[in-house]
C-alpha cells in the first residue's frame, strides 16, 4: 500500500538516492567509454583484420556475449578479484560485455559502408588505414548511432546489476532504504521511485543523442 | 612521347582468365577509347594501370614508372592515374567542394584553404561552381559524375581512366558528362576511357581497342572502326550497339 509517510520517508532519504544516481549516471559512463575503446577497434578487426588477431577477438566477444552479466560480474569480483573496489569491478565487467556488443554494432556498421567509396579513396593515393579513418569510419559512425542509442539504455539500466557485488548504485541505495529496521512498507515508494529516475535518465539521454544524430546526419535530397 | 605502355599483361580471376596478353600504347595527349562485350575484360584494364587489380604477367610502364614492379609506391603511382567510376563512388558524408579537398589535403598535403580554392577552380571546370555545399545524396546523377570527374583532375594527374562514366546514368544526363569529357580530351588530357558512348567514341577518340576475351581483337581511329571494321565480331559487337543506339 502506498502511504503518505512512506513517501516522506523516500524524500527525506533523496539524498542517498543522489548518491546512487551520481554511482549509476558515472558507471554508465566509465562502462560505456570502455566499452567504445575496445569495442571500435574489436569491430575494425572483425571487418579489416586477419589471422590469430581476428580469432582472438572473436572468440572473446562470443563469450562475453554468451555470458549473463550478472555472472561476469560475480566472477570478476568474488573469483578473478580484479579490484578490491566494487566500482571498478563493475566498470570492467559492464565495460567488457559493452565491448562485445558495440563490436557487433560498429562491425555492421563499418561493413554497411559501399566498398566503392574506400576504393576511389585508394585510387587517389589514400592508404588503406587513411582511407579507411577519413571516409569509412565518419560514415560509419553515424550509421551505428541508433544502435549505440540501444546500447547506451542497456548499459545504463544494466549497472543496476552492480547490486550483486554491493556497488551502492542507485538500486542498491534504494534496497538500502527499506531494509531499514521498520520500513518495508516503503518498498513500492522507493522502486517507483527508482524506477521514474530510471526512466527520465533513459529519456533524455536519448533525446541527447536523438539531438546529436541530427545534428550530423547527411543531407540527402530529393534526386537519388 | 610514349606516356602509357602496356605489354603483354595477363590477369586471372579465381579459375577464369580475363586479360589474356594485352599489349597497346598511348601517347601523351591520346584519347582511347576501349570497347568490348560485357565481362572481355575492359575494366579490369583499367584496374591493373592504377594496381586496384594486379596482374599476373606482363608489364605497364607510365612514363618512367614501372606500374607493375612490386617495389613501386602505389599510393604515389596512383597520385598520377585518376580514375572515375561507374558509380561515382562519391564520398556521401562529404560536400562535393570536400570530397575535391580530402585527396588534397591528405594525400598532396596542400593546405586547407588552398585546397578549397583549387577544388572550387575544378568544379567550375566542370560547370558545378554553383553546387560547392551540396552533398552526393542531394545532386542527380550527371552532377555526380562531374564532381567525381573533378576529384580526380584535382590530383593533377598524367593520366584519367574512366571506367565506364556514363552507363549508370539516365539518357538525358549523359549529354553534359560526355561534354566535360571532350573538354578535358581537347585540352590535352591523355585518357583511357572504357565506354560504348559513340559519340564520344567518334568525336574525341585517336584510337578505339576492341576487346574480346580478354584479348585485343582490333584497334584503329574510329572511322575505320565504326565503318570497316577487319574482323567480324569488331563488326557484329559495333552493329549491335549502333542498333540499339548510345548506351
Amino acid at each position: 500500500m502506498v502511504q503518505t509517510g512512506d513517501w516522506v520517508f523516500v524524500l527525506s532519504n533523496a539524498d542517498t538516492l543522489l548518491f546512487g544516481l551520481v554511482v549509476t549516471v558515472v558507471l554508465t559512463l566509465t562502462s560505456l567509454s570502455v566499452g567504445f575503446l575496445l569495442g571500435f577497434p574489436a569491430g575494425a578487426i572483425e571487418v579489416y583484420g586477419d589471422g590469430v588477431l581476428r580469432r582472438v577477438v572473436t572468440v572473446a566477444g562470443g563469450l562475453l556475449r554468451g555470458t549473463p552479466i550478472v555472472v561476469i560480474l560475480l566472477v570478476l569480483f568474488f573469483v578473478v578479484s580484479v579490484s578490491e573496489s566494487a566500482f571498478i569491478t563493475a566498470t570492467v565487467g559492464l565495460g567488457l560485455r559493452s565491448a562485445a556488443y558495440q563490436s557487433q554494432l560498429f562491425r555492421g556498421a563499418l561493413q554497411s559502408v559501399d566498398e566503392g567509396q574506400l576504393e576511389a579513396a585508394r585510387a587517389t593515393g589514400m592508404g588503406k588505414l587513411q582511407a579507411i579513418r577519413h571516409v569509412v569510419v565518419p560514415q560509419a559512425l553515424r550509421r551505428s548511432m541508433p544502435g549505440f542509442q540501444n546500447e547506451f539504455t542497456i548499459v545504463l539500466k544494466d549497472t543496476s546489476i552492480a547490486f550483486a557485488i554491493g556497488l551502492a548504485e542507485l538500486l542498491t541505495q534504494g534496497y538500502n532504504l527499506f531494509t531499514q529496521s521498520g520500513r518495508s512498507t516503503a518498498v513500492l515508494e522507493v522502486f517507483l521511485v527508482i524506477s521514474a529516475v530510471y526512466f527520465v535518465l533513459t529519456f533524455l539521454t536519448n533525446r541527447g543523442l536523438d539531438r546529436v544524430s541530427d545534428y550530423y546526419a547527411i543531407p540527402a535530397g530529393e534526386n537519388r | 612521347m610514349t606516356l602509357l605502355r602496356i605489354d603483354d599483361v595477363y590477369q586471372s580471376y579465381e579459375a577464369e582468365q580475363v586479360l589474356q596478353g594485352v599489349s597497346f600504347d598511348m601517347q601523351q595527349g591520346d584519347v582511347d577509347v576501349l570497347m568490348g562485350p560485357s565481362g572481355s575484360g575492359k575494366s579490369t584494364m583499367l584496374r591493373c594501370i592504377n594496381r586496384l587489380t594486379e596482374v599476373d604477367s606482363g608489364d605497364i610502364w607510365l612514363g618512367d614508372t614501372h606500374v607493375t614492379a612490386p617495389e613501386t609506391d602505389v599510393n604515389e603511382l596512383r597520385q598520377d592515374v585518376g580514375m572515375v567510376f561507374q558509380d561515382f563512388n562519391l564520398f556521401a558524408h562529404l560536400t562535393a567542394l570536400e570530397n575535391i579537398t580530402l585527396g588534397l589535403k591528405r594525400v598532396k598535403g596542400v593546405h586547407a584553404e588552398q585546397a578549397r580554392e583549387r577544388a572550387r577552380g575544378h568544379l567550375d571546370q566542370v560547370g558545378l561552381g554553383d553546387q560547392t555545399d551540396a552533398y552526393p545524396a542531394e545532386l542527380s546523377g550527371g552532377q555526380k559524375q562531374r564532381v567525381g570527374i573533378a576529384r580526380a583532375l584535382a590530383m593533377e594527374p598524367k593520366l584519367m581512366l574512366f571506367d565506364e562514366p556514363t552507363s549508370a546514368l539516365d539518357p538525358e544526363l549523359v549529354g553534359d558528362v560526355v561534354a566535360v569529357m571532350q573538354d578535358l580530351a581537347a585540352g590535352g588530357m591523355t585518357m583511357l576511357v572504357v565506354s560504348h558512348e559513340m559519340g564520344f567514341a567518334r568525336s574525341a577518340a585517336d584510337d578505339i581497342h576492341f576487346l574480346d576475351n580478354g584479348q585485343i581483337v582490333e584497334s584503329g581511329p574510329p572511322e575505320q572502326l565504326f565503318e570497316q571494321p577487319e574482323q567480324d565480331r569488331t563488326a557484329g559487337f559495333l552493329s549491335g550497339l549502333q542498333a540499339d543506339g548510345p548506351q
